[in-house]
């Protein structure tokens, strides 16, 4: 009993920790959101997205994955494809830019809390990200089979 | 260039952030009470026993095991409860950290990913290279 009371205080504690970091910047974030600074934002990362072969248009699903999450990305680029705003090679780059690096806010926070450099929880997955997406870029035509793949099923 | 905040922006905000806690806690305090039973109980060190060797490529003791699995498999929230249960180094902390948040909630992402970026199979070699391979080296690097 004491055991599972001591795992509890310690779970309680943590999330306390985290709940007063992720509260204001999630306020934060909503005022972003409200004022369209992502679409500000946009224009002046639309520049070292252009070396790994995104255009201006794709950049936007990448900056929302990266503030908001996956989820959110996601959903913008399957819409991007469908309406014809980036093509399938520039699709793949988008998804795997924003599969190695999004939710750099809130993933972030869990760690620094925890105790670990933020810089070190920010600069290597966006590295790696632009690093594996400029390798795409450079081999060219899109990368394994498109098998059980629902955009270019849809090209 | 500052913009407008209005009483109703804040609270969305906030009521957004209340929603992130409580998800947070269904996790992290289930986590850390079902950790605290493994180590009482003398299973995890079983467990640590047994990967410890692979874990060392990494720089980690055998205990990150758990935390790299409940955020591969789980979620962060799961690793970040895992890791408030043990008591591991600032260096091992950072190191799960960076290798978790490259690769992450496998079972939820990679079908999210599917539909936005490639095949489940391509998309998890890609994270989970990225992971092992900066895992291994901040763990040659990190003093």
């Amino acid at each position: 009993m004491t055991v599972l009371w001591e795992g509890f205080v310690q779970g309680i504690s943590g999330v306390l920790k985290i709940a007063l970091i992720v509260i204001p910047l999630m306020i934060v974030l909503e005022i972003a959101q409200a004022n369209g600074w992502l679409q500000k934002a946009n224009r002046i990362a639309a520049k070292p997205f252009r070396a790994i072969g995104v255009s201006e248009e794709g950049v936007f699903p990448i900056l929302v994955a990266a503030v908001f999450g996956l989820t959110y990305g996601s959903g913008l680029i399957i819409n991007h494809v469908r309406s014809g705003r980036v093509t399938a090679q520039e699709a793949r780059i988008i998804g795997t830019f924003m599969a190695i690096a999004h939710a750099l806010v809130e993933d972030t926070i869990i760690f620094a809390v925890l105790g670990a450099p933020v810089l070190f929880l920010l600069v290597p997955r966006l590295v790696l990200a632009f690093g594996v997406c400029y390798a795409i870029h450079k081999r060219g035509a899109a990368a394994p089979s498109g098998q059980g793949n629902d955009l270019q099923a849809s090209q | 260039m500052m913009g407008k905040v209005t009483w109703k922006t804040v609270r969305h905000g906030a009521e957004e952030g209340l929603s992130a806690t409580w998800e947070l806690a269904k996790i992290v305090i289930p986590t850390t009470m079902v950790v605290a039973i493994f180590r009482a109980s003398g299973l995890l060190d079983s467990i640590t026993g047994f990967v410890a060797p692979y874990m060392s490529w990494f720089g980690l003791s055998g205990e990150a095991a758990l935390v790299l699995f409940s955020g591969y498999l789980i979620n962060l929230y799961a690793a970040a409860g895992s890791i408030m249960a043990l008591t591991l180094s600032v260096k091992e902390i950072t190191i799960c950290s960076v290798m978790l948040l490259l690769c992450h909630s496998l079972l939820v992402e990679l079908p999210i990913s599917k539909k936005a970026g490639g095949p489940l199979t391509y998309t998890f070699l890609v994270r989970m290279g990225c992971s092992l391979a900066a895992g291994w080296l901040l763990g040659v690097i990190l003093p």
